[in-house]
């Protein structure tokens, strides 16, 4: 290897400020010319001590800060944390409340893997599939306002189910919208996927093996992007997914075009998935328990419990420590994108530094996560 | 080498098919200021308080995650630009004193305008 002296290399500050950063990345590159010799990402500009912050507040003063930890995805740190307390407190929600919680949930994945659609062909400098992205995303988002009241920051689920019924309205547009979705989906793929400018910038670049994969403990879509399948909702299946026919995409090529790849066939499978709820939600519109009769505000759980849930960006983890008090002991969240951040120094190594952004950008990284 | 040159222009022009496909669909964006979004009666606006049906329980008070939004001492206040409009106070309020309205601009140039009181 060719030995370079220390005055050829020139250290260059990204961020925390940069828009391409999705957030408050913060990374000191240093450079041989354009060549990329280090990276060294600081994390930390979006700490807002959500751990901390559970000590000192009762577990339903708690629920609504949770949905802030990934603010794309909000659905599933709430159910990572409901799902927790609801182990310690020996409830199971009902078959209905499971149902609605799936087909939110699948409809929150396929919002997150939209935006981070558009965001990452922005980065590589294509503008318009970042508003194609954003009309499908805006469709969701308008049920979900509809079901929920709000549009990012939920605060739907509550203890041993949810806190609204669905009702027939809105399960008709959600048929509508999976029913047009897949031809926007072929559009996407029309559009971007023999794009000679995006291939030459994503094929063959940002390689994870197997090796340096498990190494990190990296898992969602970029872990099945690598070649190893792995996928919660089928390995230990949660709330309904027993019930449902679904199939969990892996690709073996490694580079950032697979993680695009896989992500919009992800896309697809839960659209499936979501169709499926949909004819079983159809048929049992009557029932009417949906949550149980437990008072979330006097609850005082006891033990120890991991919870997880499988996120759009890989597999989250909640650890509650509850004493018998009101308040929780200690809560610790696993959060998937902290581990890919660190891969970038892994992958980005001897690459150009228009590159840089773009491998960044396949790994689907969101900050708050982060931080916490 | 012909190969090389066709593939790109056959992308531009299905790229190009695209963008002009999408600029004869119907408009998806609204004109905001003249024209608005309508709203479900769920949506998490503004807190309104109905001062008769309140009997200063405190629940709302102890259910916000908020330490100093809702204040109940002699008066009953929110000070509605640390809200995070979360609706543990509404769903929780055993007499149903506070409400969620549909009213979402809340830009004011003062910000004691936006502490909610109860003789307003």
């Amino acid at each position: 290897m060719e030995v370079i002296s220390q005055d050829r290399i020139l250290d260059i500050n990204i961020g925390p400020q940069h828009p391409s950063t999705h957030g408050v990345l913060r990374m000191v590159v240093s450079l041989c010319g354009e060549t990329i010799i280090n990276i060294n990402p600081i994390i930390g500009y979006l700490h807002r001590g959500l751990e901390k912050m559970a000590e000192n507040r009762t577990y339903l003063q708690y629920l609504p800060i949770v949905d802030r930890i990934d603010y794309l995805s909000g659905f599933f740190c709430s159910y990572a944390y409901l799902n927790g307390i609801e182990k310690l407190l020996n409830i199971t929600p009902s078959e209905k409340a499971k149902y609605i919680r799936t087909i939110t949930m699948e409809m929150n994945r396929i919002t997150s893997h939209l935006l981070w659609l558009g965001c990452f062909l922005m980065d590589l400098g294509a503008s318009s599939p970042f508003f194609y992205a954003f009309i499908e995303r805006e469709k969701i988002i308008d049920i979900l306002e509809d079901l929920t009241g709000s549009r990012m920051m939920y605060n739907y689920y509550t203890l041993g189910g949810v806190k609204r019924d669905i009702d027939i309205d809105i399960l008709n547009r959600i048929k509508e919208f999976s029913d047009h979705f897949e031809t926007a989906l072929k559009e996407y793929e029309d559009l971007i996927e023999g794009n000679p400018i995006f291939l030459s910038r994503t094929k063959n670049i940002g390689l994870i093996n197997k090796e340096t994969a498990n190494q990190y403990s990296i898992t969602g879509a970029n872990l099945r992007a690598s070649g190893i399948k792995k996928d919660l909702r089928k390995d230990s299946p949660y709330l309904i997914y027993n019930n449902i026919d679904f199939e969990v995409p892996v690709l073996n090529n490694e580079d950032s075009f697979s993680r695009f790849v896989i992500r919009i066939k992800e896309m697809r499978e839960s659209k499936k998935i979501i169709l499926q709820c949909y004819n079983w939600l159809i048929n049992h519109i009557k029932d009417e328990e949906i949550k149980s009769n437990i008072n979330f505000m006097h609850i005082k759980p006891e033990g120890k419990v991991i919870s997880e849930v499988e996120s759009p960006r890989g597999l989250l983890q909640c650890i509650i420590h509850a004493d018998g008090t009101k308040k929780p002991y200690r809560i610790k969240w696993r959060t998937p994108s902290f581990y890919s951040v660190q891969l970038i120094n892994n992958l980005a190594k001897n690459y150009k530094l228009p590159d840089l952004m773009s491998i960044f950008g396949s790994l689907d990284v969101i900050m708050p996560e982060v931080d916490r | 080498m012909i190969k090389s040159f066709i593939l790109p222009i056959k992308e531009l022009i299905k790229g190009l098919y695209t963008v002009f496909k999408n600029g004869f669909k119907k408009r998806v964006t609204l004109e905001y200021p003249e024209k608005k979004k309508l709203l479900n009666n769920n949506f998490r606006g503004k807190i309104n308080y109905i001062k008769e049906n309140c009997i200063k329980c405190g629940i709302c008070q102890n259910v916000c995650p908020l330490i100093s939004c809702i204040k109940i001492d002699t008066d009953f206040s929110i000070d509605l630009s640390q809200c995070i409009f979360c609706g543990n106070c509404v769903e929780n309020c055993p007499k149903n004193a506070l409400y969620f309205t549909k009213e979402y601009e809340l830009a004011v140039n003062n910000k004691e305008k936006l502490i909610l009181k109860e003789d307003n």
